[in-house]
């Protein structure tokens, strides 16, 4: 579906809670700037877009924004359930934690089901196409279409679909397959990937670095083949192709790539490249509302009516706030009690639960 | 060879605020300099070097500090002009000193780049940011038992070495993979007590990983960074990101900010203080990057002049965001000398 301009002003709805953020800690030892030149020509977005940048510590982000109570230990499972049309869900750390299922998803999901209510998945982690999932989720015997997936691989595409982005211009992809995927399906050239992370660079004398100077866009996401290599690319595209838009599927710190234990995230490539730079990104997926405008428009439901499901406060817990959802915090994933509860910590969702299977086990127990 | 410099510097920083907090205070960007009492910008004070100001800064300094990437040298080419030049003012009794950010080599290593450059410098005018990681370890007290795992080069290892300190990472780690498989485990060594940050050309998934697991997981574990250039002369044809990328991709994904040894930190300064036992107002850096050398001369108190011939353009300069102004700024090195000696003709 074809998003009007009207989904790429989503990024409003995180400026303005941005913009009243208070301001990222001085840039130690530099003197970095940041520039909000990322914007589409034709967009509307105000110039208070610049604040949407690094994320500092858990809070930081939403330390001036009005004061919420203390997230409730999640007890009446039905109340929640009966006010709310659709469950979003992150999927690492909340459904799975690398490979492996995380116990009691499957009966969570039925249940919710059989209520009739919509269950869409909405995940950050960019390694994968919607389609790639869809195979995911069905090897780990759930019952989910693509429809009801939202990767930040596929809100990339999307993106550049709802700012018309030129067929004629290309894209530098720093990261996996999934973008590489989405990026196709919408109908663009791409150049990167995990290709080049088997292409090396000779800092001799005489050396250039040729790039494409008909790349229009930069796209960053979780990227294991991450080098020096593409690094270089990426910052040529983004400095010396006029226009070129710098976009970050997402900034996660850390992932449960695996799921023994935790792994750096999107957030690391994309600091990467803002340090090259000294340019902030255009984010697509969570916090930034982009994903949660477009499915809202596609399957008209009301955001009051949506409860986010999610593991990690700066971006499934700020991506439900932004989007004005109830929000549910779940410890199986990056976040602790300890975390949640911790005093530097300003982010409280309405609940927090062990995990999900919790909307069937609290349930049965309140019987 | 620095220990009783090590002894000097205890009691000289005993006479400051701690460690930390003078690092973390001398990073930022000098307060209110160019803001004038009712809160408005003053207007730049940076005037190009014309050859009575060539003339007076001369005989004004004691002591020339030369950043090297796009000042000296451009990769491994040198920059026209600049053999010359450091000769002149050799001549005229200068003291002249190189004050890197890149810290892919080591002091020693550095010494044997000037020389096969044909440029006649010791290892004792060199300061690079290497130095710089190691000589903030030792003033420390860094535990001989504990490791130091390094995103960085050949450069910061030696230096780490030379300060008896035991290393892990640096390129040999350039070549691991990781497998994101079911049941993998990604091991750290726990007895890592400080991950050190700088330029890394090997750069790849398994370091950061690798640094993020020491920073977040081993109690107390430092994160320092050599320094945060975004982009440097790495080549003679163009620029290559710096350590600014690798050091952002770790906060990235740590969420914390680095100790910054290299400049625009003054750290470096003490040792230049106490090796030259130069006043501060009698030194003059010179460099080709605003918010490192710029911000380092004008942190330390040093006069400050911005040559054009690295990453830095007039446009640059004169951009209205820019709020760093050096007391001159000139096309490069060797304009120092000939201004000067235009004028002096000229009387």
């Amino acid at each position: 579906m074809l998003m009007t301009r009207g989904v790429s002003d989503a990024f409003l709805a995180v400026s303005a809670s941005a913009s009243s953020r208070s301001p990222a800690p001085p840039a130690l030892a530099t003197g970095r700037r940041l520039f909000s030149s990322l914007l589409p020509p034709s967009s509307s977005l105000s110039s208070s877009n610049r604040h949407f940048g690094p994320r500092r510590r858990l809070g930081r982000w939403s330390s001036t924004m009005a004061a919420r109570a203390a997230a409730q230990r999640l007890e009446n499972v039905d109340e929640l359930i009966d006010s709310v049309e659709t469950f979003l869900f992150d999927c690492d750390g909340v459904i799975w934690k690398g490979d492996k299922l995380i116990d009691g998803v499957p009966g969570t999901l039925d249940m919710l089901r059989s209520k009739g209510k919509r269950l869409v998945f909405v995940t950050n982690n960019s390694t994968k196409s919607r389609k790639q999932y869809g195979k995911k989720f069905e090897t780990l015997g759930l019952s989910v279409t693509e429809e009801e997936i939202f990767a930040s691989s596929f809100a990339a595409a999307a993106y550049l679909r709802s700012i018309d982005f030129p067929k004629d211009k290309k894209v530098y992809v720093i990261g996996e397959d999934g973008i590489l995927k989405e990026l196709e399906l919408a109908g663009y050239q791409y150049l990167g990937g995990p290709e080049d992370g088997a292409k090396k660079i000779e800092l001799k004398p005489g050396f250039l670095m040729e790039h494409d100077h008909n790349v229009g866009a930069v796209v960053v996401g979780f990227d294991r083949y991450f080098n020096y290599y593409k690094v270089q690319y990426g910052t040529l595209c983004i400095r010396e192709n006029p226009g070129c838009i710098f976009i970050a599927t997402n900034r996660d710190a850390v992932t449960h790539l695996t799921d023994a234990q935790e792994w750096a995230g999107g957030g690391s490539m994309v600091g990467a490249i803002c340090g090259s730079t000294q340019r902030e990104p255009l984010v697509v997926g969570k916090p930034s509302t982009f994903m949660m405008d477009y499915l809202a428009n596609k399957f008209g439901i009301l955001k009051s009516q949506i409860c986010m499901v999610g593991d990690r406060l700066d971006t499934d817990i700020l991506f439900g706030q932004n989007g004005g959802c109830k929000t549910l915090l779940v410890l199986s994933g990056v976040t602790s009690l300890q975390m949640l509860q911790s005093p530097s910590n300003s982010i409280q969702p309405d609940f927090y639960t062990n995990k999900i299977s919790d909307l069937v086990t609290l349930k049965a127990a309140a019987v | 060879m620095f220990a009783t410099s090590i002894a000097a510097l205890r009691s000289l920083r005993a006479r400051r605020s701690s460690l930390t907090s003078h690092l973390f205070l001398s990073s930022f960007p000098p307060p209110a300099a160019m803001t004038t009492a009712n809160g408005t910008k003053s207007p730049s004070t940076s005037q190009p070097l014309l050859p009575q100001a060539a003339q007076s800064l001369v005989d004004s300094v004691d002591a020339f500090l030369f950043d090297c990437d796009g000042v000296i040298w451009k990769g491994d080419k040198l920059i026209e002009g600049v053999p010359h030049a450091l000769q002149a003012l050799r001549s005229l009794g200068k003291k002249l000193v190189f004050v890197t950010n890149n810290s892919t080599k080591s002091r020693k290593q550095y010494a044997r780049k000037f020389t096969s450059l044909g440029l006649d410098v010791s290892e004792e005018e060199i300061f690079s940011s290497s130095f710089a990681a190691a000589m903030f370890l030792k003033l420390r007290n860094f535990p001989r038992e504990k490791k130091v795992y390094v995103i960085g080069e050949e450069g910061i290892l030696e230096e780490l070495k030379q300060a008896g300190f035991s290393c892990l990472g640096g390129p040999e780690d350039g070549k691991k993979k990781v497998e994101l498989k079911t049941n993998f485990w990604f091991e750290h060594d726990k007895s890592v007590g400080a991950v050190v940050v700088g330029l890394d050309q090997y750069i790849n998934y398994y370091k950061l990983q690798y640094a993020t697991l020491c920073i977040c997981e081993n109690p107390g574990c430092l994160f320092i960074a050599t320094n945060r250039d975004a982009v440097g002369h790495m080549t003679d044809l163009q620029e290559w990101p710096g350590a600014g990328c690798m050091v952002a991709a770790v906060c990235g994904s740590t969420q914390k900010e680095p100790i910054v040894v290299g400049k625009p930190s003054t750290f470096l300064m003490d040792f230049l203080l106490e090796r030259f036992q130069i006043d501060t107002a009698r030194m003059c850096m010179v460099g080709d990057r605003l918010d490192t050398d710029i911000l380092f001369g004008k942190n330390a108190g040093c006069k400050t002049l911005l040559v054009l011939s690295g990453v830095t353009s007039m446009l640059d300069l004169q951009d209205p965001s820019n709020e760093i102004h050096p007391d001159y700024y000139a096309s490069s090195v060797s304009d120092i000398v000939d201004l000067s000696n235009s004028h002096t003709k000229g009387q």
